[in-house]
């Protein structure tokens, strides 16, 4: 158990060294690296722009780039952001908790929604109850997560019940097919000859075999949701990160842009590591 | 259900040949302005009227639909044929390379791909042409999307080295490239093929919402993502409903292609 844990935390710290370096060999490889926004600045003179061309070609050595970034950041420094003029931690720290809040409740909607859908087409059984799920899932499949900020930020709706209805469908689809596989296992198939009723099946036959998957989806609706949440916090002027990323991006801050794509990983990767292991541990106690 | 199918093949095919026809269908070429008429409402000149420069809002959303509809099945064959290689080769290989390979995909699946999107899409020359900047919008869904796909592949490609066929054939003395050529890649192609249609909605979605973020397809060549971004002035939305046409055209293709794959999408 214990080096099970040891192992992935040393895992989780690789795969964050080599997401922080390939992060930041994706920004300086990708064309345009060279040109800067801020040289389109009207008024500025020819020094201006050549400081701000050998300021950013300090910044082109990528080993080099990310050493000093790695340093910074054992030392809590992740720099400072280009267009706002501020530390990027205290940027974070503002940040992070509203994007964190928005995340947990969406998640929650989006769970609701998702097994009590699932649920009730185990329960219900019945053909239009499922076409109806269907289609309401497809239908939220189908929208741009920015048109839906859109609409709720129209009918002034909760944002966060956007990113809910965003994630929903792939929790129900995943669950309502790992029901439907339960269902053929041998023993379930006895149970059900035998006259158990739905509820109990589902209850004492049904989840003690699900749940070890389920949790493995809690980790995979994060990034979901993390994904989803850029585009509503954008719309719906919601000062969370993905706004902070889309502010990044317009104004080309790499420093941002990288450290926000950093702790996104640490974010999802982290959760879906956790997610993992606690699914083999559900899963050892299902077959115990 | 079957009706539902061929509703939704239906859909699709007309989408596809209007986006083909889009030059005789259109009445007018997408960046030309009617500079005495914008804002116009909906007329015989103007099926859907006119946008704020001028330009006839129909030609766009059929134009925008030839960008979308074709484009994104490019960007799909690219991550197919990234995911085939990169997951055949950790199919193939096994071992520590099959470790290594897919730690590396595991990451780009725990990675929220639009925060990645927007980063590299954000670092783009300024000076970009429009051409440029929808082939390298979509270029770069091509190489961000394969991860997913790659993971079955590299499922796949274990599973047919430990079949019967492949056994055999290496009995026989076949290795190295003509066993991936004549006996992993037919025994693949299903797969292949149900993640080349599986992206092709996602990658539309994907750009819509860069679109929409303004860092989509550059102005003044229409994507169907551009097109919803000028849904951010809602205000208007209710007075003249006909704007939406973009957003209703995008769901019901996205919705065409969900009903079509909804089976494959489990099965993968």
């Amino acid at each position: 158990m214990f080096r099970s844990l040891l192992l992935a935390l040393l895992r989780f710290l690789v795969l964050m060294l080599v997401a922080g370096l390939a992060g930041a060999t994706l920004v300086r490889v990708a064309p345009g690296f060279s040109s800067d926004a801020q040289e389109l600045t009207p008024g500025l003179s020819s020094e201006s722009i050549q400081a701000i061309r050998q300021a950013r070609l300090a910044d082109s050595n990528v080993p080099q780039f990310y050493l000093h970034y790695l340093n910074g950041l054992l030392h809590g420094n992740l720099g400072t952001s280009q267009s706002l003029n501020e530390p990027v931690l205290d940027l974070l720290r503002d940040r992070l908790p509203v994007s964190l809040r928005s995340l947990a409740l969406a998640l929650l909607v989006a769970w609701s929604v998702g097994l009590a859908l699932a649920v009730g087409a185990f329960r219900v059984r019945s053909r239009w109850f499922v076409a109806a799920a269907d289609s309401s899932g497809g239908a939220f499949i189908s929208t741009p997560a920015a048109v839906l900020a859109l609409v709720f930020l129209m009918m002034r709706w909760p944002p966060v019940l956007a990113v809910g209805l965003l994630v929903f469908p792939k929790i129900y689809r995943y669950s309502r097919n790992l029901m439907e596989e339960c269902l053929e296992l041998p023993h379930i198939v006895v149970a059900r000859a035998k006259g158990v009723g739905p509820w109990r099946l589902l209850s004492w036959h049904v989840v003690p075999i699900a749940i070890p998957q389920l949790i493995a989806l809690v980790g995979v609706s994060i990034s979901l949701g993390l994904g989803a949440l850029l585009p509503v916090e954008v719309f719906c002027d919601l000062h969370g990160i993905g706004q902070l990323a889309w502010t990044a991006a317009q104004s080309r801050d790499l420093p941002l842009l990288v450290n926000l794509t950093f702790v996104v990983s640490c974010l999802t990767i982290g959760a879906i590591m956790c997610c993992d292991q606690l699914r083999r541990l559900a899963g050892r106690e299902a077959t115990a | 259900m079957k009706m539902l199918h061929k509703i939704a093949i239906a859909v699709l095919l007309s989408a596809a040949l209007a986006s083909v026809l889009a030059r005789y269908i259109a009445p007018a070429g997408y960046e030309q302005q009617f500079r005495d008429e914008a804002q116009a409402r909906p007329s015989i000149h103007h099926l859907l009227g006119t946008d704020d420069l001028g330009r006839d809002r129909f030609a766009r959303v059929v134009y925008g639909m030839r960008v979308s509809l074709f484009l994104a099945p490019l960007a799909a064959l690219l991550s197919t044929i990234l995911a085939a290689a990169v997951g055949g080769i950790a199919g193939f290989c096994g071992g520590w390379v099959e470790r290594v390979v897919m730690g590396a995909t595991d990451l780009f699946l725990a990675l929220p791909w639009l925060f990645l999107l927007i980063t590299v899409r954000a670092v783009l020359p300024l000076n970009l042409s429009p051409v440029a900047s929808v082939i390298i919008t979509f270029a770069l869904l091509g190489m961000l999307g394969w991860a997913p796909a790659a993971r079955v592949i590299c499922a796949g490609a274990r599973q047919a080295l430990q079949s019967d066929f492949v056994w055999s054939a290496r009995a026989r003395g076949c290795g190295g490239l003509r066993l991936i050529r004549v006996h992993l890649l037919p025994s693949l192609r299903p797969a292949l093929a149900a993640q080349f249609f599986l992206s092709i909605p996602v990658f539309i979605i994907a750009e819509a919402n860069l679109g929409a973020l303004g860092l989509g397809v550059s102005e003044p060549l229409p994507s169907l993502g551009g097109l919803v971004c000028e849904l951010q002035d809602f205000v208007m939305l209710r007075p003249e409903p006909w704007r939406l046409a973009p957003l209703v055209v995008l769901i019901v293709v996205i919705g065409a292609f969900q009903v079509l794959l909804s089976k494959q999408e489990v099965q993968a």
